[in-house]
């Protein structure tokens, strides 16, 4: 018999991990970084920083920028490439029993094929999450997820390289979200998380120039967090793969928001700069939540949303 | 962790002295590091701020933290309003410290405008570092104008000379820091002088200038817009002289904020 707390334990695709926090790609670096601050063996899974094939720079300072109640981020995707991640950073992340999860990201369709083949093949990951949020180079820069085609695409190649659970990042910056949700889970995608950052700009006005080198910039915070909402209710109702909320979840009444309204899981992303141990205080207050309501099981309270408020 | 502000005066226009008070876990930051500061209350600003650190004390009763800082934007003019009582987020103490010489001769200390705050920090630490031995601490100061020199007093406490420069001529040399030190630069080419530099990036990239093809230990300490200040976001990169062609960047907040001079590619 369970004398501990609710069961937190969710399943997203078949990778089943045991609270429903992971940490946000390009927040919580390859881990080690966080180490000396929280818990990290807590983590339901942790989504490491994105990896391309080869090895990039990113983007000129300055690449970030606050703004109110949010930041920009310009960074550029700057990561050492796969072989490095395999070889220097897997064996780290892999030593606390968490789930990792790879972030991939690409240029060409070829790109994301090579990375996944090469990330199955090192068995060190245990579920592939595909940034569709970057340019397909071949198309004329065109964002891979904001083209139902590109979108089916990518995500048709990768399922047909990997047994690894494949969860499909999607951008915000389209005119239907739903639209590529769908797309993507007909392409065979194993779950969907959302949202990226959506894209915006700041002037400085004394030097009339842009306060990013890039001039535009991933947009994240609790700005964001009402767009994410929206987004993520509007998407768990259109598909039956599960989906794993992220945009600005600073706490756990934030988190019990996305997961109220269909989220199977959520991503920490911003939080994590602010306060380091935002991602164990989250899973805390999760559970204080679900005893406060006699919820036995986190499943029980995932999608419960009731739209109309009968019960008000 | 929190911090109970214990003092938060304006001490000349635009500066203010922050002392907060902190858990006795808290550990001792090493003169270069620097904390991450924060209103607890507020997600509007988001970010905390980096500040490097001017004092610490631990003591049998409590341990505090000071800052000194120049009011520059939201962030900073936010910090200024709160009160003796007020809670802030402290977080670190983060980052690369300066490398300390228990031996050296002749200690050099360039300092630009809140520069100033990091540099007597380390000024202090050298002090009780070489009290048993005759090494001289000397110390260029430049601000823009007289009373803009902050923390000038406590300098001199620390410092056997402190040579100041000033923009328009209110205080000292009439110019340019980096210029006024130029002028000395021969005193200092030896080995055992040793040169410790923070201010605006204009100053370092002048000093790098000044330093190229010299033998003497330099390091400075480089500011940057940061979002989580542990190594994690990548917001605060610094490019590398030696980027093997592609660029090898530097994390200001882990990597540094502490460089050897020679390592910085100024672009």
């Amino acid at each position: 018999m369970k004398n501990a707390g609710p069961e937190m334990q969710v399943d997203i695709g078949g990778l089943i991990i045991k609270n429903p926090v992971m940490t946000a790609s390009g927040t919580f670096g390859y881990g080690s970084e966080y180490v000396p601050y929280l818990d990290i063996t807590r983590l339901g899974a942790i989504i490491a920083k994105g990896v391309s094939l080869e090895p990039r720079a990113g983007n000129k300072p300055p690449r970030i920028m606050e703004t109110p109640c949010g930041m920009l981020n310009a960074i550029g995707l700057e990561n050492p490439g796969v072989h490095v991640f395999i070889k220097e950073k897997l064996p780290f992340l892999r030593q606390f029993s968490v789930p990792v999860i790879a972030n991939v990201f690409g240029e060409t369709i070829d790109d994301f094929k090579r990375v996944t083949e090469l990330l199955s093949e090192s068995k060190g990951v245990d579920g592939l999450e595909i940034n569709i949020s970057c340019p397909n180079v071949k198309k004329g820069g065109t964002i891979f997820g904001s083209d139902p085609d590109m979108a089916l695409a990518v995500t048709r190649e990768v399922k047909r390289l990997t047994d690894l659970p494949v969860i499909i990042k999607l951008t915000p910056n389209v005119t239907d979200i739903c639209l590529i949700a769908e797309t993507v889970e007909e392409g065979g995608a194993d779950a969907v998380s959302l949202i990226n950052t959506l894209t915006g700009m700041s002037v400085d006005i004394e030097r009339r120039i842009p306060h990013l080198a890039n001039v535009t910039g991933g947009l994240s915070g609790p700005a964001v967090k009402p767009i994410a909402l929206r987004m993520v209710w509007q998407v768990a109702k259109r598909v039956k793969i599960p989906v794993i909320g992220i945009g600005g979840i600073m706490n756990a009444s934030d988190a019990l928001e996305f997961l109220i309204v269909g989220a199977r899981a959520v991503q920490i992303g911003t939080a994590n700069f602010i306060n380091p141990s935002a991602t164990t205080d989250i899973i805390d207050g999760i559970e204080d939540y679900l005893k406060r309501h006699n919820i036995d099981d986190i499943n029980d309270l995932i999608g419960t949303f009731d739209e109309e408020g009968k019960a008000c | 962790m929190n911090g109970k502000i214990v003092r938060n005066e304006q001490i000349s226009a635009g500066h203010f002295l922050l002392r907060v008070k902190l858990a006795e876990s808290f550990k001792t930051p090493m003169p270069g590091q620097f904390v991450m500061m924060r209103d607890p209350g507020r997600i509007d600003p988001l970010l905390g701020r980096p500040f490097g650190v001017y004092g610490f004390e631990r003591s049998q009763e409590e341990v505090t933290v000071e800052i000194l800082y120049k009011v520059v934007g939201k962030g900073t003019l936010l910090l200024s309003k709160l009160r003796e009582g007020d809670f802030v987020v402290v977080l670190g103490p983060y980052g690369r410290a300066f490398d300390t010489h228990p031996e050296a001769g002749k200690v050099v200390f360039i300092c630009g405008g809140i520069g100033v705050a990091p540099i007597t920090y380390l000024a202090e630490h050298y002090r009780s570092l070489t009290a048993a031995r005759d090494a001289e601490l000397i110390c260029y100061y430049g601000a823009s104008k007289a009373e803009n020199l902050v923390g000038i007093k406590e300098l001199k406490r620390i410092c056997g000379r402190v040579i100041t420069s000033t923009d328009d001529g209110s205080h000292g040399f009439q110019g340019l820091i980096t210029e006024r030190f130029s002028a000395d630069i021969s005193l200092y080419d030896t080995g055992s002088s040793k040169i410790y530099a923070c201010g605006p990036r204009s100053m370092l990239k002048e000093l790098s200038e000044l330093m190229a093809g010299s033998s003497v230990f330099c390091q400075i300490l480089m500011e940057e817009r940061m979002a989580c200040g542990v190594g994690a976001c990548l917001g605060c990169t610094v490019l590398l002289k030696d980027g093997g062609g592609r660029g090898e960047r530097a994390r200001v907040c882990v990597d540094g904020p502490v460089f050897d001079i020679g390592d910085i590619h100024w672009g």
